[in-house]
């Protein structure tokens, strides 16, 4: 191996070049496929529920407010197996409400039922603890929430003038939890009537009953084992009143049909990585055949057969691939971690190197490699001995 | 025994007739035996030590190695027949940059199967003979001229080929070095091979058993070699069996493929 980095050293390079190109683009489509799927296993790991009409609620609901009532009313619809109230609440409301890849949001959870997501019972905890029942004033933070705002547990964070001490930190998950501010919900419905002027003139006036336990953005509701989930949701639909349902295949769809421009985008992508890439690589070890015609030349001279010829071709271009994919893999992930060490001063992680990224690009290189020294040998047998020498001189 | 017959060669000629760079060349080079080629540059002389060595096809004619018609043979068939009977020694050295001297020399063996430390000990013995022993673990850009082509013939004798083939073998050479591989070339003949040079300095032609002279693709006439043995040095003979340029030579070493 030696060897062939001394003999091919810029043959490598190039390829290295191309392979980091194909990589680099690569992780930050896997970053964003990352994102759609976890939102996608998300919606489609629970139904939910919001109030009808608009308010505060944003997340995945952008509803009105759940009161109590409604949640025991779809506790009692048949096929359901759990019934959350949540708050969630954009912690900065001047900004859109539009669901992005940077929003930050408090979600309060009710910690006193099971969360009834199948796709997420729990969240992973890096460092610390998840919430418990009782808490009040404890926060769990997603990892990019934390990060960009220098917190860890034993930190102090405050809301709306109220103090939270962090009491865990989550695992990146490279999806909407990472940007999460986790509370108690009791803790939350008072963010919200802080963050609410509107709420606050309703609740004073006395215009409304409104006690603590109605204030949900939402609710996340489960199913039983063997039941429809989107037949569930359609019942709750029908027997509850004053409730938008999310279908979990409709907002699926939907979660998809959103976010198509960016799937569209990263096929772009990552075509264009595959091509550009691609051809450098094909090209680049093309020519480091063609380089060698007169020296082929000599070794056909010297007797060897175009199947020696070409076996001993492929065996060194794909070394030479193999050395140029790994240094361009890890040209990427250079690259990758210095500008995401950068980027996560704002809570950002552009890249994710995956293992069937990684994998798939090695492979990649090296058939595309295999298959350009094999177009090139052709190439090179099909010339006389005498030929190769000349062309090569 | 080497023999040609009736090679004819024609290279395509931009908006013109063809070059017939051989036109119906004859030759016929027993074991023991040094031919020279003289001819001007163009005149088709390494055209026909390519198709000799079997670098190149003739449009027609034939080529024979021991009585077997190579020029039949299949691609993998004839590079085994250059692999193991034929020896190359080309005027621009041709040795492969990136392989030391030593290893340029063992190359001949490699794709003629032959491997081990005997054929290590037999390279280094003729690298030893022609004075470049010490530099075996040098590469080719750091030799000189003389050194390279020192080099170049050890591998184009390294499978003792029982024919060897030298185009312009002192062109790019002082005239010291052009002597010791001439000396050389004539050594291999006086072991046994057939040995054809092709050249356009008559010195080459010094001791040579036969000289033949390259005129447009023809072997049109020839010029007597050393002068103490005329009679090894036969003359073209234009009528012999209805072929003009067929000459045949001394039968010393008979018996090579």
């Amino acid at each position: 191996m030696g060897r062939i980095t001394r003999r091919y050293g810029f043959t490598i390079a190039g390829i290295a070049i191309g392979v980091a190109g194909i990589v680099a683009l690569g992780a930050m489509g896997e970053r964003i496929v990352r994102f759609i799927e976890g939102g996608d296993r998300f919606v489609l790991g629970q139904i939910s529920v919001a109030g009808k009409g608009m308010g505060m609620g944003t997340g995945f609901t952008a509803g009105g407010m759940l009161p109590a009532s409604a949640l025991r009313a779809i506790a009692a619809v048949p096929g359901v197996s759990g019934v959350q109230g949540q708050v969630m609440l954009p912690l900065n409301p001047s900004t859109s409400q539009f669901m992005t890849l940077t929003q930050e949001l408090i979600f309060g959870v009710d910690i006193s039922v099971p969360t009834p997501n199948r796709a997420f019972p729990t969240l992973p905890v890096r460092e610390g603890r998840t919430l418990r029942p009782g808490d009040r004033g404890a926060a769990v933070l997603g990892a990019s929430f934390a990060t960009s705002h220098g917190l860890a547990v034993g930190s102090t964070l405050t809301l709306e003038g109220e103090p939270f001490q962090v009491v865990g930190v989550l695992e990146r998950t490279l999806t909407a939890p990472d940007r999460f501010v986790m509370v108690p919900i009791e803790d939350a419905r008072r963010q919200w009537v802080a963050k609410d002027r509107m709420l606050r003139t309703i609740i004073a006036s006395g215009a409304a009953a409104v006690n603590a336990a109605d204030l949900n953005t939402g609710a996340a509701v489960g199913w039983n084992d063997g039941e429809d989930p989107d037949a569930v949701a359609r019942r709750i639909a029908e027997r509850v009143e004053g409730v938008n349902v999310q279908i979990p295949s409709e907002l699926s769809a939907l979660l998809r049909s959103s976010t198509a421009f960016f799937s569209a985008l990263l096929g772009g992508i990552a075509a264009l990585a595959f091509v550009i890439g691609g051809l450098s690589l094909a090209n680049t070890v093309a020519a480091a055949v063609f380089e060698r015609l007169r020296d082929f030349g000599v070794k056909r001279a010297l007797g060897a057969t175009d199947w020696q010829l070409g076996r001993e071709v492929l065996a060194e271009a794909l070394a030479v691939t193999l050395s140029g994919g790994a240094a361009g893999v890890v040209l990427a992930m250079l690259l990758g971690v210095s500008v995401d060490r950068w980027a996560a001063r704002t809570g950002q992680q552009l890249f994710l190197f995956s293992g069937r990224l990684l994998g798939g690009s090695l492979v990649f290189s090296v058939l595309l490699g295999a298959a350009a020294a094999v177009y090139a040998t052709l190439r090179v047998v099909r010339l006389s001995p005498a030929e190769a020498i000349r062309r090569g001189a | 025994m080497l023999e040609a017959r009736e090679l004819v060669k024609a290279y395509a000629a931009p908006g013109g007739a063809p070059i017939r760079a051989l036109d119906g060349v004859s030759l016929r080079v027993p074991g023991g035996a040094l031919a020279v080629v003289l001819g001007a540059s163009g005149s088709g002389k390494s055209t026909l030590l390519n198709v000799l060595g079997l670098l190149e096809d003739a449009d027609s004619g034939q080529v024979t190695l021991g009585g077997e018609r190579v020029s039949a043979l299949r691609r993998s068939a004839r590079s085994r027949a250059r692999g193991r009977y034929i020896g190359f020694v080309f005027q621009s050295f041709l040795l492969l940059p990136s392989l030391t001297a030593l290893d340029n020399v063992l190359l001949a063996a490699r794709y003629a199967g032959r491997a081990g430390a005997d054929v290590r000990r037999r390279a280094r013995e003729l690298l030893a003979q022609f004075g470049v022993l010490e530099r075996q673990d040098h590469y080719p850009p750091q030799l000189s001229g003389g050194e390279q082509q020192r080099v170049a013939f050890c591998r184009a004798v390294l499978n003792d080929p029982p024919v060897l083939l030298a185009d312009e073998p002192t062109g790019n050479l002082d005239d010291a070095n052009g002597r010791v591989i001439l000396e050389a070339l004539r050594a291999r003949a006086r072991a046994g091979a057939a040995v054809v040079v092709v050249s356009h300095h008559a010195e080459a032609a010094t001791g040579a058993d036969a000289v033949y002279r390259m005129r447009d693709g023809r072997l049109e006439s020839t010029t007597g070699g050393e002068e103490g043995n005329p009679s090894r040095v036969p003359l073209p003979n234009r009528g012999e069996e209805g072929n003009p340029s067929r000459v045949p030579l001394s039968n010393r070493g008979e018996g090579h493929p």
